[in-house]
C-alpha cells in the first residue's frame, strides 16, 4: 500500500503541528529551545523500514514505545540511533553530566521526552481526525531496526515511517517517529487522512481563501 | 477498557491502601475523588483534606504544570503520561519517613468508567531504587574507580566529536581542572593541538594512537605529553579514552641526556684531537731530540777528531816552518815547502771550522756594535758575492752591543751570504737585516733562553729549500752543492757559533720561496769598544826566557821545543803536569811556564792553579784547541789556540813581563819553597 503525494503531505503537516506542540512542552520542561521537523514520511513494510534505519555505523537503536488504541490501533515508536541518544539526553538536559550519570538517567529521560512526543503526535491525529485515541503508557526498548519492528506484530503490518530531525544546542540529531499499524488500521488512518483533506477543501470553498 | 477487577470486589478498598505506591484519582472535572494512604504518608495530607479539590490546588506552587496537562490530556485525549525525576527534579513537594525528599516518577493513565473518565495518578517512590542502584554502582566501580584515580598519568574520555566525558583525578592534578569544568568541553581545553586526539569519524582514525603533543593547563602553561588514545564503543557511541602522560621531565632528562652526549663526543673529539697533537709534539720532540742527539755524538767525535788533528796540524806546522828556516834557500824546495805549510795550514782551517760546529773552537767575545761590523763587511760581501747579487743592508738604529767574536760572526755571515748566492745562480738580492729581539715567554728557537737579542736576519731571492733538505740543513756535511763544491759544514759551523755564543739559529724557507737565516746574538752588558788594532805579529823576540814546556804529545812538544829554541829561548820538558811540578820543586830556573790543556792526569788549567798558589808571579800560558774550559778555570790566562806558529809563540812571549821581574818572583818562591 502506497499514501499518494497529497496524502504523505497531510501525514507530514500533522506531524509538524504534533510535534511543534509536543517541542513547546519540552522547552517548558528544560527551559530552552528544541527544534524538530520532519521531512518526510513513507509507508513500507516492517522489512523496508528496518533496512531503511539500518546505516553503516548504526546498527542498534533504543526506541521509546507506546500503542494507541482507537478507530485505528497499532504502536508508535520513536527511534534514535543508539550512539546519538546519551547526546540527545544531554541536550534535552541542557546541563553537563558525567558519562555514568546520564546512562543512569537515559531511559527515563527518553522514555518522558518520547512519551511527550507521541502523545502529542496521537493526541493532534485525534484532534485532527476528532476521533478518540488512548495510548499507554511508555516503554524503552533497545535493539537492531529489525527487533524493533517486530513483537508485538503480525505478519502483515506496515509501517508508517516519518523522519525526524532533532537541532538542540547547534546539535542536530537524526531519529524516527514510526506508526506500526496492521492493514485496515492504516486503511482508516488513511481514509480519516482524506477526510481531513475533504473538509479541508470544503473549509476553502466555505472562507473562499487558501490555506496558509 | 474494562475493570478486571470490579469496584464491588470485598476487598478492593484495603488494596487502595495498602500497596506501597501513591494512587491520585481525578474525576472528568479535575477533582481528586481518591488519595490514598500512602499519599497522606508522604505529603502530610490528610485524605478528607484532598478530596475535592484539584491537584493544583492541593500542590499550591507547583513549579511546573505537566502534571496538570498530563492529567489533562488523559482526561481530553486519552493519552498515558510519564513523568520521570530525570526531566523533573522535584516533582511534587514529598517527603519519606526519613524526613528527607523522596524522589518520585509519575504516571498518568486514562481510566474509561461508567459515571464518565477518570484519571489515575500513580506515583512511585524511586528514592531506594536509586540509591540502591548508586550503592552497587559504587560497589562496582570501586576497584575502577581506585584504580584510575590512583594513576599517575591522567586519563581523560572524550566522545567522537572530541567532547570530555569524564577524567580522572589525575587528570584534575595534571591540568589544574576539575571535572565540573572540562566534561562537556573540547579536548582542546587539554591539548594545544586537539587534533593530536583521535576523534572524528571513525573510519578516518586509526584504533589505537599513540603521539607527542604539548599539554595545557589551566594557567595556560604548556607542558610535554604523551596521548596514547584507543577508541572504544559503549551503549552505541563511540568513545575515546587516553592516557596522558607528563613527559616533561623525560624529555628535560633526554634532552640532558643529548647535551652531555654532545659534550661527551665533543670532549671526546678534543681528547683525540690533544691526543693526536700530544702524540705530534711528542714525534716532533723525539725527532728533534734525536737530531739534537745525533749532532751531539757528531759534534763531540768530530770535536775529539779534530782536536787530535790539531795536534798533528800543530806539530806538522811547526816543524815544516822550522824547515823553511833551515833549508837552503832553493826556489825548488821552497815550492815544495810551501805546498806542505799550505796543505797543513787548509787542514788547520777544516779543523778549525769542525771545532766550531762541535762548539769548541776558541772564541773571544767582546762587545761589538753590529751595525759597524756589518758596515765593514759590506765590501768584502760584495765582492765575494759579485755583480748578480744586489746586496742591502736594513739595520734598526740604537741597536745594543753584543757579547760576541766579531772575526767568527764575520766569518759566518760570510758562509751565510756565499750560501745564498749559491741558491742564487741567476742573481738576486740578499738582505741582512739587524733587530733587537727581547723574548720574555716564548722563544722563536728551542735552544734559545729568554732575553734581550740582536737578530741579524740574512734574506736571499733564491730558491729555497723544501722541508725534507730545511730539516737536514743543519747537519754537519750535509750539503746541497756538487761534490766537492762545499764541505757541508757551513750552516753547521753558523748554528755552532751562534749556540756557541749564547744564541740561536733559525732557517726558514720554502722551495722556490727563498730563505732567511735568522742569527740571534746575545746582548752585551758592556758597550761596544771601538776596535784597537794590536801588532798580531811582534817584533822578534829580543828577550831571552828559560820556558817549562808541558805537553803530553811527544810529537807536538819536540815541534813546539824546536820553535822555541830557534826563538832562542831555554826549553826544559815535561810529559805532564806532575812532571812540570816536579821539575819546578827541584828549583829548575823557569820564567814562564807554556802548558798543553788537554792532558791525562792533571789538565793545563789545574797544573796553572796549583802554580799560582805556589809561584804566583810566575806566568802561565794555556795552549788548547778547545775552547770548553771548565767555568772559571783559567781566566785571564795567556792563551795559545792550536796549532800555533811560531809566530803566535813569539807574540805571546813578547807580552810577558820583564824578566827580572820574574826572575825576582821566581827567587822569592825559591824562598818560600
Amino acid at each position: 500500500m502506497q499514501l499518494s503525494d497529497i496524502e504523505r503531505d497531510a501525514v507530514a503537516e500533522i506531524a509538524n503541528i504534533a510535534i511543534g506542540r509536543a517541542a513547546d512542552s519540552l522547552r517548558k520542561i528544560v527551559g530552552h529551545e528544541i527544534l524538530m521537523s520532519v521531512p518526510s514520511v513513507d509507508v513500507m513494510t516492517r522489512e523496508k523500514a528496518a533496512a531503511a534505519l539500518a546505516k553503516p555505523g548504526t546498527r542498534t537503536f533504543i526506541a521509546v514505545s507506546q500503542s494507541f488504541q482507537g478507530p485505528f490501533s497499532g504502536r508508535a515508536l520513536l527511534i534514535f540511533p543508539e550512539a546519538s541518544s546519551l547526546a540527545l539526553v544531554r541536550a534535552i538536559l541542557g546541563r553537563e553530566m558525567s558519562l555514568e550519570d546520564v546512562a543512569d538517567i537515559e531511559d527515563e529521560a527518553l522514555a518522558e521526552t518520547g512519551n511527550i512526543i507521541l502523545n502529542s503526535f496521537v493526541a493532534t491525529m485525534a484532534n485532527v481526525f476528532k476521533r478518540a485515541l488512548t495510548m499507554s503508557l511508555p516503554s524503552v526498548m533497545r535493539g537492531d531496526s529489525r527487533q524493533l519492528f517486530e513483537a508485538p506484530a503480525v505478519a502483515d503490518d506496515l509501517v508508517l515511517l516519518l523522519y525526524i530531525n532533532f537541532e538542540i544546542s547547534q546539535k542536530e540529531i537524526r531519529g524516527y517517529l514510526a506508526l506500526v499499524m496492521d492493514l485496515p488500521s492504516l486503511e482508516t488512518l488513511r481514509a480519516l487522512v482524506n477526510d481531513f483533506l475533504a473538509s479541508l477543501s470544503a473549509e476553502d470553498q466555505e472562507h473562499g481563501g487558501t490555506r496558509s | 477498557m474494562a475493570a478486571r477487577v470490579p469496584d464491588t470486589h470485598p476487598i478492593a478498598g484495603g488494596v487502595l491502601d495498602a500497596v506501597d505506591v501513591g494512587i491520585i484519582v481525578v474525576d472528568s472535572s479535575r477533582r481528586i475523588v481518591l488519595w490514598n494512604e500512602w499519599m497522606e504518608r508522604v505529603t502530610g495530607t490528610a485524605a478528607n483534606a484532598a478530596l475535592g479539590r484539584t491537584i493544583a490546588d492541593v500542590f499550591s506552587g507547583l513549579k511546573t504544570d505537566r502534571l496538570v496537562q498530563s492529567v489533562s490530556e488523559a482526561l481530553d485525549f486519552g493519552n498515558s503520561g510519564f513523568l520521570s525525576h530525570t526531566l523533573h527534579p522535584a516533582l511534587l513537594p514529598l517527603c519519606g519517613s526519613d524526613g528527607r525528599p523522596l524522589l518520585h516518577n509519575i504516571r498518568v493513565k486514562p481510566l474509561a468508567r461508567a459515571d464518565g473518565p477518570c484519571c489515575v495518578v500513580q506515583i512511585d517512590d524511586i528514592t531506594g531504587m536509586i540509591r540502591r542502584e548508586a550503592v552497587l554502582r559504587d560497589r562496582q566501580n570501586a576497584r575502577y574507580q581506585a584504580v584510575v584515580d590512583s594513576a599517575l598519568d591522567a586519563i581523560v574520555t572524550t566522545d567522537e566529536s572530541g567532547v570530555i566525558q569524564w577524567m580522572n583525578t589525575a587528570a584534575e592534578r595534571q591540568f589544574g581542572v576539575t571535572p565540573e569544568d572540562a566534561v562537556g568541553q573540547g579536548i582542546g581545553l587539554l591539548l594545544a593541538n586537539p587534533d593530536a586526539w583521535p576523534s572524528g569519524p571513525a573510519h578516518d582514525r586509526a584504533a589505537r594512537h599513540i603521539t607527542q603533543t604539548s599539554g595545557r593547563r589551566k594557567d595556560g602553561t604548556l607542558f610535554h605529553l604523551e596521548a596514547a588514545a584507543s577508541r572504544w564503543t559503549g551503549n552505541g557511541c563511540g568513545f575515546v579514552t587516553g592516557i596522558l602522560r607528563d613527559i616533561t621531565e623525560r624529555r628535560l632528562a633526554a634532552e640532558a641526556l643529548e647535551r652531555v652526549n654532545a659534550e661527551l663526543a665533543e670532549l671526546n673529539r678534543n681528547l683525540e684531537r690533544k691526543v693526536a697533537e700530544r702524540t705530534r709534539e711528542t714525534e716532533e720532540a723525539l725527532k728533534k731530540l734525536f737530531a739534537s742527539q745525533k749532532m751531539d755524538a757528531v759534534g763531540q767525535l768530530t770535536g775529539g777528531l779534530a782536536h787530535d788533528f790539531n795536534n798533528l796540524l800543530a806539530a806538522i806546522l811547526s816543524n815544516l816552518d822550522l824547515l823553511r828556516k833551515r833549508l837552503p834557500d832553493d826556489p825548488k824546495f821552497r815550492r815544495l815547502l810551501d805546498g806542505a805549510i799550505h796543505g797543513a795550514e787548509r787542514g788547520a782551517s777544516l779543523t778549525g771550522r769542525l771545532l766550531a760546529f762541535a762548539r769548541r773552537q776558541e772564541l773571544k767575545p767582546k762587545a761589538v756594535d753590529v751595525s759597524e761590523l756589518l758596515d765593514g763587511m759590506t765590501e768584502l760581501l760584495q765582492r765575494s758575492l759579485g755583480a748578480s747579487v744586489e746586496i742591502r743592508t736594513d739595520v734598526a738604529p740604537g741597536l745594543p752591543a753584543v757579547h760576541i767574536d766579531s772575526n767568527q760572526v764575520e766569518l759566518a755571515l760570510l758562509n751565510l751570504a756565499v750560501n745564498a748566492r749559491d741558491a742564487m745562480p741567476f742573481g738576486g738580492a740578499l738582505v741582512i737585516s739587524a733587530v733587537a729581539d727581547t723574548f720574555v715567554d716564548a722563544v722563536p728557537a728551542a735552544d734559545l733562553a729568554r732575553g734581550d737579542y740582536v737578530r741579524i736576519s740574512v734574506t736571499d731571492t733564491g730558491v729555497g729549500m723544501d722541508e725534507t733538505i730545511l730539516a737536514k740543513a743543519r747537519e754537519p756535511f750535509f750539503t746541497t752543492k756538487g761534490p766537492g763544491k762545499g764541505t757541508g759544514l757551513g750552516l753547521s759551523m753558523v748554528q755552532g757559533l751562534a749556540i756557541q755564543s749564547g744564541g740561536a739559529l733559525r732557517i726558514r724557507s720554502k722551495a722556490g720561496e727563498g730563505t732567511t737565516v735568522d742569527l740571534w746574538l746575545p746582548k752585551s752588558d758592556a758597550e761596544a769598544q771601538p776596535e784597537t788594532t794590536i801588532a798580531r805579529r811582534a817584533a822578534p823576540s829580543r828577550r831571552h826566557f828559560s820556558v817549562l814546556l808541558v805537553d803530553d804529545d811527544a810529537l807536538v812538544r819536540m815541534g813546539t821545543v824546536d820553535m822555541l829554541e830557534d826563538l832562542g829561548h831555554t826549553v826544559t820538558e815535561a810529559g805532564s803536569a806532575a812532571e812540570a811540578l816536579t821539575i819546578l820543586q827541584a828549583g829548575a830556573q823557569v820564567d814562564v811556564v807554556i802548558t798543553d790543556q788537554a792532558m791525562p792526569g792533571m789538565r793545563g788549567t789545574e797544573l796553572a792553579s796549583q802554580l799560582r798558589d805556589k809561584y804566583p808571579a810566575l806566568p802561565v800560558v794555556l795552549a788548547t784547541g778547545y775552547a770548553e774550559l771548565p767555568n772559571g778555570e783559567g781566566p785571564g790566562l795567556p792563551r795559545l789556540s792550536k796549532p800555533f806558529r811560531q809566530e803566535d809563540i813569539a807574540a805571546i812571549l813578547d807580552r810577558m813581563p820583564p824578566r827580572d821581574d820574574a826572575t825576582a818572583k821566581v827567587i822569592a818562591l825559591r824562598r818560600n819553597g
